[in-house]
């Protein structure tokens, strides 16, 4: 496992005479080496917390975190790990080649290895031309690419990314994107931590969605977008209604809702249960001597899923 | 390569905040008005006039005469006329100096723990004692250095005019380091603590003059006979006796300097032992703090 929590919390006492504050409760999650986890949650739902556990930068309350076989706070394990924290600022007196090659110092690596792959990065980055320019004269999407090359530098395990997206174009947020496929493809297990939930989507084989710091939500992309029934919707093409509404009578089983027009002046069929229904209903439109323009089985997108979850509560 | 790393960028920092810059500036200005201001006659290796800020000194058959004119011999000769112009230059620039490192450096400790910056820095295979002591060892190398320039640059300028080399001004020049070590020390304690620079140096001149204070009662035996309320005579003896214990001996320090330059004997060696000692602990708490803190 790349990252495992067991019974996870975490309390914010902020100030005497304040009521202190609970960031995690109780937090179970394990994942997997090599995979894309995706963290999602609403603002405060506690996943910064949970990354600043994992790397030591805060501790916990209760529970343990272990990050690549060794528990949180572990000084050597660091050196595994790449993480571009949110809003992450570089010295302002350094250059983009400067803060490449101090933290790739901090991470321990030697030359000439480090001036080979900090040229590479920023190749790589698109940031060469930038090279010694001073950070405080970067823009947010040239702070996020630096950032990118920076938390790679390592060719680390695991990747911790929090919001790595963040103010990009999305031409750049594509660049972001294949750079992390490119990481997945090297082996590399990638934790991240966004708001941009199509990104999400796109990447991520599992997410977890965690609300007020506990996780009420997790598993595999797929899963978390199906929904609770199995949906399809089907094209017929031309015919008329009545024919439609005969050959949904002779397919029977479970209720079919009327036709919507769809484009080019099909109507689409909702058809809801199992594969057996879906079979039945598409024998019985072909057997009227209608014409079927497409099949798609309905899917929620990770956006409703995150929504119902977040907004209307809806239980795991 | 770690700690390297830490030290290269911390003088860059300091480099880059430019008050490091407008100190070495000012020590070069200090030197370069040295240099023009005094002037020496040298003949057949003996000064036979000094003049410096246009007060004049020319030689009879008892040592300088100091004034315009000539005036009345006095008994002044070479050496105690240097070592008079040593002390002027370390009575008046051994405070500025020091506090002017600790304007250069104080804003290290609290730029260091901005959010964004420390979660970066955290997240990198360096544990949080070698992170913070680097960084602390930085700006005392930088500003350390600075020091040793100033004192040394005059002592070297006044040895080249007057033919006079006072080993024990550039003692005195390191004993000046040492009190600045401590002194930054409770510069990064109270930077890691409330994470304010302007805090960081009013607290340290504070502890400067506060540990000045407490050196006059607590070598006078008698003073809290005028306390007549017993609870405030022992409250205030004890107030007196752990401040003086706990901050560094700046006024034995200052003392040690003047002695150091007048060549004269060092009664004890003591006060740098319980300087450096107290430094240690401001360093010590300082980290152990940065390291239970959560960011």
């Amino acid at each position: 496992m790349a990252l495992v929590a067991e019974g996870l919390s975490k309390t914010y006492t902020t100030g005497v005479g304040r009521r202190p504050v609970q960031a995690l409760d109780r937090l179970d999650l394990r994942v997997a080496r090599g995979t894309v986890f995706g963290l999602l949650g609403p603002n405060g739902a506690g996943k910064t917390t949970l990354v600043k556990l994992a790397l030591g930068i805060a501790r916990a309350t209760a529970g343990r975190v272990e990050v690549l076989g060794r528990p949180a706070g572990d000084v050597p394990i660091r050196a595994r790990i790449g993480y571009l924290p949110e809003n992450h600022r570089y010295p302002a007196h350094l250059t983009g080649g400067q803060v490449l090659h101090y933290f790739g110092q901090l991470s321990g690596l030697g030359e000439p290895e480090r001036s080979k792959r900090v040229e590479a990065l920023l190749r790589r980055v698109r940031m060469d031309e930038w090279r010694d320019t001073a950070v405080r004269r970067y823009s947010k999407g040239m702070m996020q690419r630096l950032g990118m090359a920076q938390a790679i530098l390592n060719e680390p395990d695991l990747l911790i990314l929090d919001e790595p997206t963040d103010g990009v174009d999305p031409v750049g947020r594509r660049e972001i994107r294949d750079l992390l496929l490119e990481q997945k493809a090297r082996g590399a297990t990638i934790f991240l931590n966004s708001h941009l939930l199509s990104e999400v989507e796109r990447l991520c084989d599992r997410v977890a969605i965690l609300k007020e710091g506990k996780l009420v939500r997790e598993g595999h992309v797929d899963d978390l977008t199906r929904g609770a029934a199995n949906v399809w919707e089907i094209d017929v093409a031309g015919g008329d209604d009545a024919r439609l509404a005969a050959a949904l009578q002779q397919a029977g089983g479970p209720g079919i809702p009327p036709p919507v027009p769809g484009r080019d002046g099909a109507r689409t069929l909702v058809v809801t249960g199992e594969t057996e229904d879906l079979n039945r209903t598409i024998d019985a439109v072909r057997a009227a001597g209608l014409s079927i323009a497409a099949v798609r089985a309905r899917r929620e997108s990770l956006e409703d899923v995150f929504v119902k979850i977040v907004r209307d509560g809806e239980a795991a | 390569m770690k700690i390297r790393a830490i030290l290269v960028d911390t003088a860059r920092e300091l480099l880059y905040r430019k008050t490091l810059i407008f100190y070495f500036g000012i020590v070069t200005l200090t030197h370069l008005l040295l240099l023009l201001a005094l002037q020496t006659d040298v003949a057949n290796g003996v000064i036979t006039g000094v003049s410096l800020f246009g007060l004049e000194g020319s030689a009879n058959p008892h040592g300088f005469a100091l004034g315009a004119g000539g005036g009345a011999p006095t008994d002044i000769d070479a050496a105690t006329l240097v070592r008079g112009i040593q002390i002027a230059m370390t009575w008046t620039l051994y405070p500025i100096g020091v506090m002017l490192g600790i304007f250069a450096t104080a804003s290290l400790i609290p730029h260091m723990l901005e959010k964004g910056t420390i979660d970066l820095l955290l997240s990198k295979p360096v544990s949080r004692p070698v992170l913070f002591g680097s960084r602390y060892l930085g700006a005392l190398l930088v500003a350390g250095a600075n020091l040793l320039y100033f004192v040394c640059g005059v002592g070297v300028i006044l040895a080249f005019k007057t033919g006079v080399w006072n080993g024990g001004f550039f003692l005195a020049g390191l004993l000046m380091t040492v009190y600045f070590g401590a002194l930054l020390a409770f510069l990064v304690l109270v930077g890691s603590l409330l994470r304010s620079t302007t805090i960081g140096i009013m607290s340290c001149a504070a502890v400067y003059f506060v540990s000045l204070m407490v050196a006059f009662p607590h070598a006078n035996a008698d003073w809290p006979a005028l306390l007549t309320s017993k609870v405030s005579r022992f409250t205030t003896q004890a107030v007196v006796e752990i401040l003086y214990h706990a901050l560094p001996r700046t006024y034995e320090i200052g003392s040690m300097v003047t002695s150091l330059v007048l060549n004269k004997p060092i009664v004890s060696w003591m006060p740098v032992f319980w300087t450096l000692l107290s430094g240690a602990g401001a360093l010590a708490l300082a980290i152990v703090h940065f390291r239970r803190t959560d960011f």
